[in-house]
């Protein structure tokens, strides 16, 4: 674990197994060899969800979420709320859904012509499925940061006022101050602020994830929503991104996909494990790693399966 | 497996390398014909051939095709025929009578000849006033068997027998060949003048010969003469109507006298440089047109004042050494009663040894020039160069001398001797400034580009200015891309960002599919069927460039008008039709504003407006400063009105900006007709007019259905090139842009476009490519003119379209053959200094925006 001289990472919880005291639901006992076969062979099952979770001011509520690629159902059933200011991650095998899930919050799946879906999604308490949602304003309330770190290819400054370029905003001193603010946002203030006009593709990969991360909070987004941000980069920049993570918490509610079980535990509040397009369990981070309720998760979160 | 793979590599080797070798050879051979078009004529070293001394001055020397012998006239009417190589002399005439008592029974003597630029036409004019047509040349014969003299039985091949004044000749086929001088005298001309004639011109075509001469009376006549054969006895008789020109008084008798080709101006040249040109239109009422000076030098002397081919160019050489091209040409306000007046075309030398006489080809512009240093030179005239010069041998001046018709030599007669050049001009008419620079050709006021490589008839000299199919190539390629780049970008980026992708692989293979049209088939329908269309409905086919625009604009405004949530769940097909509905609609508002436009501005006829009879020019303009003014008022909506709104729309409910933007669009239309009209007006008042320039007289095939059709024909290639270039974009990218919350439109035009710029670059250069060297269209839909004017309605001529309509009449080795390989290297070359521009840029821009 990296702690770099300012930064204040939370602790990472011991990663020694904890002791099995969770409960198992009965029914999900009862299948005959386990939850994942059950799911495997589509049988339905009821997510487990922790009281804990239900406390909190929901921004992002996914209820009953199913989508479908063509005739392959992707998402079965997905409910889930992301409490405001935190950070949840989604965590999985590879294939489980997790992309997909966060590409429906702000409708990326809508560029892909077979997609269908059913259940709904809310922002702030609006729909955002319900036919004549503006996707347009949609997304400017979401802020998206994607695997690969993707600036455009043109100056810094410029990448990071993009949305508000978008939105016709051309006051010079507005800009400036939201490419500042942003910058320092995303960590990236000291290290860009001699070379705003330089292109952003100069940079190295962990900065540019960051101006990614930097363009992202410019548009001032309700819900941040970040698809595996660091597994295009070394060790050190993620390091760096996890910090940035931390410091964003608590201004802006952040959901995560990650592959990394330490950046998760270390980096969320809460956790939701997904298999196969179900959602499994979702708690807060220290139960699903510490106590997790199902037997499955914590062989997934311990590094026993998947 | 080890086979194949070996086998394929060097298969792939052998092609690769094929390929670049025959582009290689291409342009090696393209090159190969070219470059002997700019190889200087060559002139051998001056062979002498003594000859008995000629007893007085030679008036006119005369050459067979063949080289083989040269006739000498002298002053005193002594023909002399000698061989050519070796000085012996074959006969001695004097057809003339005088001191042999030949032909002539009278005592008359011979005073003047005239001999046509173009062969062996002659005119003598004699002591008692007579005159008579004639031919002084050579006869070629092939001798029957018993005419065959036994010198020349036994002729090896190019051996060379003499028998009776003639010449006998074993040729290469093996036939014996006989050349002989002939001398053909007329019957005389009566004419007026009882006096003896001292100068004489002629000119004739079929029927009709015109006589000019000056008496020792000191009068100048005119004779026009009818040939008329008697049916019955065969006996040729002339009749004749005889004028006289005024000259004054006090004025010495004149040393030159000429006609022009066409027999209506006559030249008289005196010693001291005078020239006065009588204008003899009207032969019975003639008039002194002009009266010049054509000497630059006072100190220098008139020497020689001979007409060339079509005796129309004089060539004016001076004591001093000055050798210049004089012609008439009809300019505007020229102070002269019949319009036209002597302009010196080409100065070809101002100072050397004296001239002493000019030999002109009867087939082109090159003279040669004899000098009083003996030596003598090569010019050609209207490329305004001196090709060759060789130095005679020391001391006798040339007196006479004649290029030989098939331009292979040059003779000229001393007093002593017989000078022999051989010479090459090879392709006198070319050279980079004759090619690319203006040239002074023959009748024209001032040097011009012109092109016009053949004609009718043999007085006709090729023009080989490259210039105006440079720039009908141009022109071709301007407006065929100024209308099929935009549509065909637009296009591109539409399927590639906006359209639904299940209809983009259609749509683009639909797209791709109109590539494969013959463009001979483009050609045909642009000429046979869109042309004459055109011209029916020239305002409308004007205002759709306009209407189009603004009825799909429109369109879209009121698009946004509809509720969002209806907006949203029809952004399907019912966009794409309703994008489908305005396109008539925009024709039909076309149909509409055409008339209107033409009354209003066009003072009811658009094609009378074209030819500048009627109207002003504000509706010209108009139609110039439409996008102009609609980039005017846009620049005023952004910078003026949009932040002024935008602190006040944030407020603003989705249906009252899309009210908002409607009325904007509304009054941003009105405001760019009010804008166009207001310059329009402001540049009529100042006295500017489009016409003349852009606008000109309608041509049926003109530049603006070229444009549409060409366009047509390089859409496709820029379409799917640029639609490539753009879905290679990385979709990261178009995902980042759309995740910030960017509509398709400003992702396409932030992030996109700028990102695909290389591709879409070399897209457009390619399709540049194509208009440059695209045939078929041009030949058939443009009138193949080649002129120079920017002019929208009128045709051009195309390097493409030349080659194909002139190189299947071209001699093959011709001056136009190799010109035609070398417009084949200027498009050759056009095409590759465009695409080198085109890769350097591409190559820029991708340096800038892939470095992803």
């Amino acid at each position: 674990m990296t702690i770099t001289p300012h930064g204040s990472l939370k602790k990472a919880p011991p990663l020694t197994i904890p002791p099995r005291q969770a409960a198992r639901l009965p029914e999900s006992d009862a299948a005959a060899g386990g939850l994942f076969e059950a799911i495997q062979r589509g049988e339905a099952f009821e997510t487990v969800v922790h009281e804990a979770t239900r406390g909190e001011k929901p921004v992002l509520e996914v209820s009953n979420f199913n989508l479908w690629y063509g005739e392959a159902q992707a998402l079965h059933d997905i409910s889930l709320v992301c409490p405001d200011g935190k950070v949840t991650a989604l965590i999985g095998p590879s294939g489980c859904g997790k992309s997909t899930l966060l590409r429906c919050v702000n409708r990326m799946n809508d560029l892909i012509d077979s997609v269908r879906v059913s259940g709904d999604m809310t922002l702030n308490g609006e729909s955002i499925y319900t036919a004549g949602v503006d996707v347009i304003e949609l997304r400017k309330r979401i802020g998206m940061v994607f695997q690969k770190p993707n600036p455009f290819p043109m100056s810094i400054y410029e990448n990071v006022v993009y949305s508000l370029r978008i939105d016709g905003e051309r006051d010079r001193s507005v800009l400036d101050e939201v490419c500042e603010q942003s910058l320092r946002g995303a960590g990236l203030w000291d290290e860009a602020k001699d070379r705003l006009q330089s292109s952003a593709l100069a940079m190295s990969g962990g900065q540019q994830q960051r101006l990614c991360i930097a363009r992202a909070i410019a548009a001032e987004p309700d819900v941040l929503l970040l698809d595996e941000p660091c597994s295009a980069l070394d060790p050190i920049a993620t390091g760096r991104i996890e910090e940035l993570i931390d410091e964003l918490k608590g201004t802006y509610s952040i959901l995560i996909v990650t592959h990394n079980m330490q950046q998760a535990s270390r980096a969320s509040d809460y956790t939701a494990f997904m298999y196969l397009g179900r959602l499994v369990e979702f708690g807060p981070t220290d139960e699903i790693f510490l106590q997790p309720r199902l037997k499955e998760t914590e062989d997934y979160v311990t590094g026993r399966f998947g | 497996m080890r086979f194949a793979e070996f086998a394929s590599r060097y298969l792939i080797t052998i092609g690769g390398i094929g390929t670049i070798l025959a582009v290689a050879m291409i342009f090696l051979f393209l090159v190969g014909v070219v470059v002997p078009l700019f190889r200087g004529a060559s002139m051998d070293g001056a062979e002498e051939a003594e000859i008995e001394r000629l007893a007085s001055e030679p008036l006119h020397v005369a050459v067979d095709e063949y080289k083989s012998m040269a006739a000498i006239l002298l002053r005193d009417g002594t023909v002399r025929v000698h061989r050519l190589d070796t000085g012996e002399e074959l006969q001695r005439l004097q057809p003339f009578g005088g001191a042999g008592g030949g032909a002539g029974a009278d005592e008359r003597t011979l005073t003047a000849l005239s001999v046509s630029p173009e062969g062996d036409d002659v005119a003598f004019g004699f002591s008692d006033g007579k005159l008579h047509l004639g031919r002084f040349g050579f006869t070629s014969a092939f001798p029957t068997d018993e005419e065959t003299p036994d010198v020349a039985r036994d002729l090896g091949p190019g051996a060379i027998a003499v028998h009776a004044g003639k010449i006998y000749v074993l040729t290469t086929e093996g036939k014996l060949r006989s050349q002989s001088f002939t001398l053909e005298i007329g019957a005389p001309i009566e004419s007026q003048a009882n006096a003896a004639i001292r100068l004489i011109a002629h000119t004739s075509d079929d029927a009709t010969a015109v006589l000019a001469g000056f008496t020792d009376a000191g009068r100048i006549f005119y004779t026009k003469t009818r040939e008329r054969t008697n049916l019955l006895t065969g006996k040729t008789t002339y009749a004749s109507d005889d004028y006289e020109l005024p000259l004054r008084s006090e004025d010495a008798a004149p040393a030159f006298l000429h006609l022009n080709g066409g027999g209506d101006s006559v030249f008289l040249a005196w010693a001291n440089g005078k020239v006065v040109r009588y204008d003899v239109r009207d032969p019975s009422a003639p008039l002194v047109a002009e009266e010049l000076d054509i000497l630059a030098d006072p100190a220098a002397e008139l020497t020689v004042f001979e007409p060339m081919l079509g005796q129309a160019t004089f060539i004016v050489g001076d004591s001093r050494g000055g050798l210049r091209a004089w012609f008439t040409a009809r300019v505007d306000g020229a102070p002269t009663t019949d319009g036209v007046q002597l302009l010196l075309a080409h100065e070809l030398a101002t100072e050397g040894s004296a001239v002493t006489s000019i030999g002109a080809s009867p087939r082109t512009r090159l003279i040669a020039s004899g000098h009083a240093d003996g030596g003598a030179r090569l010019w050609h005239v209207t490329t305004n160069r001196l090709l060759a010069t060789s130095p005679g041998p020391e001391g006798e001046p040339i007196e006479a001398i004649v290029l030989v018709a098939k331009e292979d030599g040059v003779v000229a007669a001393t007093r002593v001797g017989l000078l022999h050049w051989a010479i090459d001009p090879r392709y006198p008419e070319a050279s980079l400034a004759a090619l690319f620079r203006p040239v002074w050709y023959e009748g024209f006021p001032a040097p011009t580009h012109t092109w016009q490589a053949e004609s009718g008839t043999d007085e006709f000299e090729p023009k080989l200015g490259f210039l105006p199919l440079v720039f009908g190539t141009i022109k071709a390629t301007f407006y065929s891309m100024l209308f099929g780049t935009p549509l065909a970008l637009l296009a591109a980026v539409f399927t590639s960002e906006f359209l639904d992708r299940r209809l983009r692989i259609p749509i683009k293979s639909s797209i791709e599919m109109m590539a494969s049209l013959p463009s001979v088939v483009l050609g045909f329908l642009a000429a046979l069927v869109i042309a004459p269309f055109a011209q029916r409905i020239i305002p409308a086919t004007l205002a759709v460039f306009v209407t189009l625009p603004f009825a799909l604009l429109l369109g879209a405004y009121l698009w946004q008008l509809m509720p969002s949530n209806r907006a949203v769940r029809w952004a399907g097909w019912q966009r794409l039709v309703s994008i489908g509905v305005t396109l008539p609609i925009g024709v039909a508002l076309a149909l509409w504003v055409g008339p209107v436009m033409e009354r209003l501005f066009f003072a009811g006829d658009m094609r009378l407006w074209l030819d500048g009879q009627i109207g002003t020019a504000t509706g010209g303009w108009m139609l110039l400063l439409i996008p102009l003014s609609a980039l005017l008022a846009l620049g005023f909506g952004v910078r003026v009105l949009a932040p002024f709104v935008r602190r006040r729309s944030s407020a603003w409910t989705r249906s009252q900006c899309a009210r908002y933007d409607l009325a904007k669009f509304l009054i941003g239309s009105l405001l760019t007709v009010a804008i166009a009209l207001a310059l329009s007006a402001g540049l009529d008042v100042a006295g500017f007019d489009p016409r003349g320039s852009v606008f000109d007289t309608y041509v049926q095939r003109n530049a603006l259905i070229v444009g549409f059709v060409m366009g047509f024909a390089v859409i496709p290639i820029i379409y799917t090139l640029a639609e490539d270039a753009l879905t290679s974009v990385p979709e990261h990218l178009r995902l980042a842009s759309l995740g910030a919350g960017a509509t398709p439109w400003q992702t396409a035009v932030r992030i996109i476009i700028p990102t695909a710029m290389s591709g879409l670059f070399s897209a457009v250069m390619i399709g540049l490519g194509r208009a440059v060297g695209e045939t078929m269209i041009v030949l058939m839909a443009t009138g193949n003119t080649p002129v120079m004017e920017w002019n929208v309605f009128n045709g051009f001529r195309t390097l493409s379209a030349n080659i194909a309509v002139e190189l299947p009449e071209a001699v093959q080795g011709s001056t136009h053959y190799r010109a035609l390989f070398l417009a084949a290297l200027v498009l050759f070359a056009m095409t590759f200094v465009l695409n080198t521009v085109a890769e350097i840029v591409r190559l820029r821009f991708r340096k800038r925006a892939y470095q992803l």
